[in-house]
């Protein structure tokens, strides 16, 4: 048997912490976990997409969360965009995604580029969710934009609504012509690392 | 935590004797570098991108502390795991110290 004593003289302690990098730098409650709803394994895509790389993207008006509507239009000839569309609010990947998006600012600034957030749920719910995302006071810095109603018609029109009602987890780059540059329907399931966002982007400044 | 990282670095009693690491669950090491590099993390952060250590663990969620006794015997016990972070370093920092029988 070891003895605390003899132990005493050898041992180190090692102090681990478990962490989200998105969540850990947004201040994200614990308690937020406890709001979201496991959605479990899904179909990976569930969609046919109907725009390609070279489009030009459809343009769309939609109400922001923090009020008023953006379109994309607004955007022409000023910034690159990136959509990203998330399936639903309140749920695993979604809501470690956008806080991770919002602590790498610098990449969007870095490539002139916007993001707007995308979610077919509504405006309240996503005020709820979006405040949720970030308790140590920050914000999102992005507009998160609302594809309540008509239901969807901004993922359909992108080809990206899945059959259950809720979009795909898919990210498109838009340049400032207008034109699709990059498109990722992702796996439903999992989160889209920012490294490959970032080299799209990158690629928008040549 | 860069806090907590200066606390026990600022200890006599403490250095060279309580190691802090982070694992970044789910992250790849872009994302964990950029994070370190950001945030001027001075411990070392790992990336857990396969989910292994997450899974290894419990899937729990975070943050998630996790204090280990290393005995130099080759065993490590676990002396405290627990949910969720903390709003006074000094005194998570005495219970750590307390916990692990320092």
């Amino acid at each position: 048997m070891i003895t605390k004593k003899k132990y005493s003289l050898t041992w180190i302690m090692a102090l681990l912490v478990i962490f989200i990098w998105s969540s850990a730098a947004c201040g994200q409650s614990p308690d937020f976990k406890e709001n979201i709803y496991d959605v479990g394994k899904l179909k990976p895509t569930d969609s046919e997409l109907k725009v390609k790389v070279g489009d030009l993207a459809p343009d769309f008006t939609l109400p922001a969360v923090r009020g008023g509507e953006v379109s994309l239009r607004h955007y022409r000839g000023k910034k690159n965009v990136v959509l990203s569309f998330v399936p639903a609010a309140w749920t695993p990947v979604c809501s470690d995604q956008w806080p991770g998006y919002n602590i790498a600012k610098e990449f969007f600034d870095q490539s002139e580029a916007i993001l707007l957030g995308i979610t077919v749920d509504n405006i309240p719910t996503l005020y709820a969710w979006t405040n949720q995302m970030c308790m140590g006071g920050g914000k999102l810095w992005f507009p998160v934009l609302s594809d309540f109603y008509p239901h969807g018609a901004v993922a359909e029109k992108y080809g990206i609504l899945r059959s259950d009602g809720v979009s795909e987890r898919a990210l498109f780059v838009i340049d400032k012509k207008g034109i699709i540059r990059y498109i990722d329907v992702h796996d439903i399931n999992e989160r889209p690392r920012l490294e490959v966002l970032v080299n799209e982007l990158q690629k928008l400044e040549n | 935590m860069n806090e907590l990282y200066q606390a026990i670095e600022g200890r006599k009693d403490l250095k060279g004797k309580m190691k802090l690491i982070g694992i970044g669950t789910g992250n790849s090491d872009f994302e964990v570098d950029f994070f370190r590099k950001k945030y001027e993390v001075p411990f070392p952060l790992f990336s857990d991108e396969d989910y292994e250590v997450h899974k290894a663990i419990g899937e729990v969620r975070t943050p998630y502390f996790i204090g280990v006794r290393l005995t130099g015997d080759g065993k490590a016990e676990v002396f405290y795991s627990k949910l969720g972070g903390f709003s006074n370093t000094n005194k998570f920092l005495d219970l750590m110290v307390k916990s692990s029988g320092l």
